[in-house]
């Protein structure tokens, strides 16, 4: 093994390791450094420095408070249902089946595909007079929803889309682990006396168990930023009922010019997505006496 | 306590026949091993035994029960499997404890049926690691361990040693021996090793690519093979394998110019037939009998006793084994073996009695 010291190779990686601290510190804190300031756009050249009155402002905004609410709520349902719902389709599909490649493929598509489409495409979906939602529930005979203009029921829409979107990507890497997961082990258990339900509990799921806490943090990452949906299907609406931390950000910055309260609420953002995805990590993955 | 019946196995994978017709009758309380090249067909006999991968014909009858269609839970049987097969996620504890978890055993019971096993195995310090913190032999210990642990009708041992080192290896065949004498359980073991196959089975059944060879007690083997590939399977340093020709109205046979009397065998040979003359290397030692010459290449010692490795004058190599003298390379001894040690076959390894 060649140390660090030594390895030749450093000539090439250390100058972008450095630029990238350097950029990434230095935006850190000019961020920072603004969002203690007042500077909007609309009053260019006379802002001063606040101190933290940004942030204050930020816990006494009810209008912040219910964003972030949202982004807690459409976090953990979008990345729980979505790991359930990918886990569940994996256990029940078998190892192996026929087309089993055309399936893989088959499930690429939504993934592949851009959220504008995605968003569009529901947005027809959702279409109170047009849509096939209402349409297919007609068929049931159920009464008629209005998937994006009801406050109550807009944000699950959106969620509805974001499962359909990304539940693929579950399940596309939780097959690939269970694929690489020994398979005498399961048939241990069975010459044990388990029952296939305790295979799967006791011993593969156990062995998952890494792949599934990867595959719903990244998930989890991407829940709390998400922006892309809610800006095609709801721009927030009805009644600010979908706005969440991240888009309040962009319609404070861009539609406010309130750009340093803007910066405020993408450093809060920011903190409490890194202590969030710690703690979450922390919980999957312990260190001492690991699993 | 059960007998174990397989009838006409066969099982394919693709175009591939892995079990060809394969019958074996294991005796209730009998320790069985299965022999045979790598890649023969043990391991997937002992997994069609266990139920976990179907068979395409044939039935499985453990004690007086089909258990061909029976899912593996429904078995009752205990196995070691090759691969160790030990659940990564547990500790060794609790690897050892999962049959009498999934049985309902109390915890109590449980904990001190798992000490018991561990200290038999010598694993009593790594009861808290997991697998993967383990060396080979001891990941193969806690398997035996998993296995040892219940008390089934019938034991599957797919190469449970393999991986130990000697002392441990005699020590544990040892255990395993006693155990069985002690529980009587029906065994069936799969194993490479010519000692454990010999020290350990009541019967042996050879396999060849999916097909059973011969099944007899080890000595019958030894001494009596049906065929040439048994003959050379059994007993290390293989037997030696020469070419011959019948001579003298079928009564006797020439390899070279060296004449072997075969007058005792009741098959009738023609003369100028093509045979293969099977000699071990043991019966090559003899004080007086028919005569070889061979040139020595390469002594092994042994200690106690020594391998010689050299040519005849037809330029067939050969192994004797030489109890008294150790001769080097280059020297010219005497081999000497009575004609009543040599087996017979024909050209198709088939056994002239
Ligand atoms: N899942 C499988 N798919 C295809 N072929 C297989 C499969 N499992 C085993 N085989 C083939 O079946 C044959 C028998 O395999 P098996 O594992 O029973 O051999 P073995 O006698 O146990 O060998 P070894 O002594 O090396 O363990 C081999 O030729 C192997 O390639
Ligand atoms: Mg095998």
């Amino acid at each position: 093994m060649t140390t660090t010291a030594s390895d030749p190779t450093r000539h090439f990686f250390q100058p972008i390791i450095v630029c990238l601290t350097v950029a990434s510190v230095a935006l850190t804190l000019f961020v920072i450094w603004i969002s203690l300031h007042d500077l909007s756009l609309m009053r260019a050249g006379r802002e001063k420095f606040v101190g933290l009155d940004n942030y204050l402002r930020f816990f006494g905004d009810p209008r912040a408070m219910a964003a972030l609410w949202r982004t807690v709520l459409f976090t953990a349902l979008a990345t729980v249902i979505e790991i359930a719902l990918g886990l569940a389709v994996v256990l029940f599909l078998d190892r192996d089946f026929a087309m089993k490649r055309l399936v893989r493929t088959l499930l690429l598509v939504p993934i592949i595909m851009t959220p504008v489409v995605v968003g569009l495409t529901w947005r027809f979906l959702f279409d109170p007079a047009t849509g096939m939602a209402n349409y297919l529930l007609s068929l049931a005979g159920l009464s008629q929803i209005d998937w994006l203009g009801s406050p109550r029921i807009a944000l699950f829409s959106v969620l509805i889309a974001d499962i359909w979107q990304w539940t693929p990507f579950v399940i596309l890497l939780v097959m690939a682990a269970l694929e690489s997961a020994p398979t005498d082990p399961l048939n241990a258990a069975r010459v044990d006396g388990a029952r296939e339900w305790q295979v799967t509990w006791y011993v593969l799921l156990p062995m998952l168990r890494r792949a599934l806490a990867i595959v719903a943090l990244i998930r989890a990452i991407d829940s709390i930023k998400a922006f892309d949906l809610f800006y095609i299907m709801t721009r927030g609406g009805p009644a600010l009922s979908t706005e969440t931390l991240n888009y309040y950000g962009y319609i404070v910055a861009f539609t406010n010019f309130d750009i340093s309260y803007a910066l405020a609420i993408a450093v809060i953002l920011t903190i409490f997505t890194n202590v969030a995805l710690l703690t979450m990590y922390s919980v999957l993955f312990p260190k001492a006496g690991e699993r | 306590m059960a007998k174990l019946s397989i009838r006409s196995v066969s099982k394919s994978y693709g175009a591939v026949r892995v079990l060809d017709d394969v019958s074996v009758e294991v005796e209730e309380g009998s320790f069985v091993v299965l022999l045979g090249p790598s890649g023969c067909g043990k391991s997937t006999l002992l997994h069609a035994v266990a139920g976990l991968n179907p068979i395409d014909s044939g039935t499985v009858i453990i004690g007086d029960r089909n258990v061909t269609n029976l899912p593996a839970r429904d078995r009752d049987v205990a196995m070691v499997f090759q691969s160790y097969a030990l659940y990564p996620t547990m500790s060794v504890a609790e690897n050892i404890a999962f049959p009498l978890k999934m049985r309902g055993l109390d915890r109590q019971t449980s904990q001190e049926k798992v000490a018991a096993v561990a200290r038999l195995l010598q694993i009593e310090p790594l009861l808290e690691r997991r697998p993967r913190e383990l060396s080979g032999g001891q990941r193969q210990r806690v398997a035996i361990g998993r296995a040892l642990v219940r008390d089934p009708r019938l034991f599957l041992f797919d190469e449970p040693l393999s991986n130990l080192d000697a002392a441990l290896r005699t020590e544990l065949r040892a255990e395993i021996k006693r155990l069985h004498q002690s529980i009587r359980r029906t065994m069936v073991y799969v194993t490479h090793d010519q000692t454990e196959a010999l020290t350990l089975a009541d019967k042996i059944v050879v396999l060849k690519a999916g097909k059973i060879e011969q099944i007899g007690t080890p000595l019958s083997l030894y001494d009596d093979p049906d065929n040439a590939f048994v003959a050379g399977f059994i007993g290390s340093p293989r037997m030696n394998f020469l070419k011959a020709r019948v001579a003298e109205d079928g009564k006797a046979v020439l390899v070279g110019d060296t004449r072997v009397d075969v007058s005792h065998l009741s098959t009738r040979l023609v003369d100028g037939q093509e045979v293969t003359l099977g000699i071990r290397p043991e019966h090559l030692d003899e004080k007086q009998g028919v005569e070889l010459t061979l040139a020595v290449d390469v002594t092994e010692r042994l200690g106690s006793t020594s391998y010689v490795h050299g040519a005849l004058p037809g330029g067939e190599t050969v192994v004797a084994e030489r109890r008294e003298d150790q001769p080097r390379f280059g020297e010219t001894i005497t081999l000497r073996f009575l004609p009543g040690r040599t087996r017979l076959f024909d050209t198709q390894g088939l056994r002239l009695r």
